[in-house]
């Protein structure tokens, strides 16, 4: 019986208990709004001591840009990161929770978690919603074996690859990375091609943007340079556009105070118990 | 005359649109496997697209199953890989309480049990093959729809369609190893040639006995016939 | 038409120096008819901490409903306030949840850390993918007039009295050129020691 006091745990999974209502609207010439894509660049390599992943930082929502600098690497473990291409919202919390996961097994096993591990699990995860998660992976880390590299596509089919690119630019980046990627590459060689491989997408895909992100993972250190590269600078405003006070016709207006009570935290030597 | 001014431009959507992004992940394919005196010859081209786009050029199209044991994978490779999972999965654990590895027939009658139950939501062709002590090489073709069958030699996928022709003119029961090699790099090499979906090089897998031996023909190793 | 905009909205959130904005339109229709010009879509859930939930008007409610329920349960919890980031992924996680039947709303967070009050805006699409700008965030019908402004009219460190300016005229000025949003609208600046709400006075056509 569901106690009145206490409330019961909330089911877990996903709920579809809009989705009659949702159906009767489309059924009503309402068209569904669209979520937000990160129509995306996203590649992996490896190289000599581990393996480099790189993203664009552009999201849209049909033809507007949403985000003109989000975070498209995820953290999975600290060893292994993974790029997202596709529904962003699907991209986001399928890494979180695998994240967490992974998280729990390395806990469990007392061991450094392996990328083939992170890779079956998203994979499985992916083919139970048989494509109705879009989410296209980039996943890559290093572990007891090495560099490795992943490809996880939305439907839950994954390929070990030694260099590969997702997402609507990856058309671009896979011609820099067919004419320029070979074995046993140094690291600054590496991180040059992968930002030449981001920039292919940034300047030729119109759903990529933005500035490059890179991450770089070898074994024992995982390095994520932020705004690795900014291939589009802003200009710099000439003018302030700043309205004077008092523009704005303000009809009523209510200011409620809050009170803050600052608390100050001290250091208390420790009671002497000898 | 009036200019149409309404006239559809290229829509935002139709540019920046790839069909192939949301398009499943299927390996187009050519596979095959020919049964000889003590093994199998198993082998497969290396091409998996999504739409019009190669998402792998080497992809492995020969998936082990066990040390003797190999399956040839076409169809979605969604499917096929989930599908291959837990065949190894089971059979891991049927050679556990064996004690013993388990037989050709075995792993191929998990195959077509999966493939058969779940036939209405899975698109997956295979081809088990292998060795075991009981019967030799053997060969296993479940198509689509579940069905499982015994063949002396099997071909699978969008390209095998274009080879039926060649193999049942070219096959020979009691071929030696070497020569079903050569037969099945001619096969694939005819049906890469012709099927837009299968391409890349052509992997090849010898099963015997002593375990599996890997080949790769790519480049001008790769037999050439009339391209007119 | 998008059953995004079957109600009509427009929002904006903006960060200042120690403080934030967030700003609403107050019509309420259905399709082209104006049913109401007072109709809330910014919930205060806490001192300094505010959500808007442009959308379907219907999911507006439910889901703030459902917000309260979670956010109180939180607090009861763990007997301290909600941060805006903790904030942010309950929502996320609500919306989220309902992935396969989503609530049309696209929400708006504005709010101070209650320990730091470091500022925090934030938006997320309808199934909860958070996007956290340094700078401002915007929601609704007008959401493309509203980038458009405050892309040109925002600048750091704007001080409460420009923030105001700057987020009001940025919201007059997009939802005018609106059909579905406008009708009076309201702006809360939250500091850290006080909350200022404004009712503007806007065209009402």
């Amino acid at each position: 019986m569901a106690a009145v006091l206490i409330a019961d745990y909330p089911e877990p999974g996903f709920s579809f208990e809009n989705c009659k209502r949702n159906a009767s609207f489309v059924a009503n010439g309402f068209v569904p709004p669209k979520a937000t894509k990160t129509g995306t660049t996203i590649v992996g390599i490896t190289y000599k001591d581990g393996v480099i992943l790189g993203a664009d930082t552009r999201a849209t929502e049909d033809t507007t840009v949403s985000d003109k600098n989000c975070q498209k690497i995820h953290y999975l473990a600290s060893n292994i990161y993974c790029c997202g291409a596709g529904t962003a919202a699907d991209t986001e919390m399928t890494t979180q929770m695998i994240s967490s996961q992974l998280e729990l097994h390395r806990l469990n096993t007392n061991r450094v978690v392996r990328v083939a591990t992170a890779n079956q699990m998203l994979k499985q995860y992916l083919f139970r919603y048989q494509g109705y998660i879009g989410a296209a992976l980039v996943l890559g880390g290093v572990d007891s074996t090495g560099p490795n590299l992943y490809c996880i596509y939305p439907h839950g089919s994954s390929d070990k690859v030694p260099y590969t690119t997702m997402g609507s630019g990856s058309l671009a980046a896979m011609a820099v990375f067919e004419s320029y990627w070979r074995p046993n590459m140094n690291e600054d060689e590496g991180k040059k091609l992968v930002r030449d491989a981001i920039a292919a997408g940034i300047f030729n895909d119109l759903g990529s943007g933005s500035n490059v992100d890179l991450c770089i993972i070898k074994k024992g250190t995982a390095e994520y340079l932020r705004t690795y590269d900014e291939a589009n600078k802003k200009g710099v405003r000439q003018a302030s556009y700043r309205y004077p006070k008092g523009t704005t016709p303000i009809l009523t207006t209510k200011t409620s105070n809050i009170d803050v009570h600052d608390v100050s935290i001290t250091y208390v030597e420790p009671m002497d118990m000898s | 005359m009036s200019l149409a001014m309404n006239a559809p431009i290229a829509s935002y959507d139709n540019m920046c649109s790839h069909d192939w992004i949301d398009a499943p992940h299927s390996t187009g394919t050519s596979i095959m496997a020919v049964e000889f005196d003590g093994g199998v010859v198993i082998g497969a081209d290396s091409r998996s697209t999504t739409g019009a786009y190669i998402a792998n050029r080497y992809a492995d199209k020969l998936t082990k199953i066990t040390d003797h044991i190999y399956c040839c994978r076409s169809g979605s490779s969604a499917d096929t890989q989930a599908i291959v999972d837990v065949v190894v999965y089971n059979l891991n654990f049927h050679a556990t309480e064996l004690g013993e590895a388990p037989l050709v027939e075995s792993g191929a009658a998990v195959c077509k049990e999966l493939c058969y139950n779940y036939r209405d939501s899975l698109m997956a062709g295979l081809i088990v093959a292998g060795w075991d002590r009981k019967k030799g090489g053997q060969v296993y073709s479940i198509p689509i729809g579940g069905m499982c069958v015994r063949q002396p030699v099997s071909i699978g996928g969008s390209g095998s369609t274009y080879v039926y022709g060649y193999v049942d003119a070219n096959y020979k029961p009691g071929m030696t190893q070497n020569e079903s090699v050569e037969f099945v790099k001619n096969s694939l090499a005819l049906a890469m040639a012709r099927d837009g979906s299968s391409g890349g090089v052509i992997r090849i897998g010898i099963i015997t006995e002593k375990g599996i031996e890997r080949h790769i023909f790519e480049g001008d190793s790769i037999p050439k016939f009339y391209e007119g | 038409m998008s059953i995004l905009s079957y109600n009509g909205s427009a929002m904006v959130a903006m960060k200042g120096d120690n403080c934030v904005s967030i700003a609403t339109d107050k019509r309420f229709g259905i399709q082209g008819q104006t049913i109401s010009i007072e109709f809330p879509k910014v919930f205060q859930m806490g001192p300094h901490l505010y959500v808007g939930l442009p959308g379907l008007a219907t999911d507006t409610q439910t889901v703030v409903e459902k917000l309260n329920f979670r956010k109180n349960l939180y607090e009861l919890k763990e007997n301290r306030r909600i941060s805006p980031k903790v904030f942010a992924s309950m929502v996320s996680n609500l919306l989220y949840e309902k992935r396969f039947g989503p609530f049309f709303v696209e929400p708006v967070i504005a709010g101070l850390d209650p320990i730091t009050a470091e500022p925090y805006v934030c938006n997320m699409d309808l199934i909860g993918c958070i996007n956290e700008p340094e700078d401002f965030v915007v929601g609704g019908t007008a959401s493309a007039q509203l980038f458009g402004m405050c892309e040109a009219l925002w600048e750091p460190k704007l001080k409460p009295d420009d923030l105001f300016e700057t987020t009001s005229q940025a919201l007059i000025n997009a939802f005018d050129r609106d059909a579905m949003s406008g009708w009076g609208a309201t702006v809360y600046i939250i500091e850290k020691d006080k909350i200022t709400v404004k009712d503007l006075k806007t065209r009402m056509d």
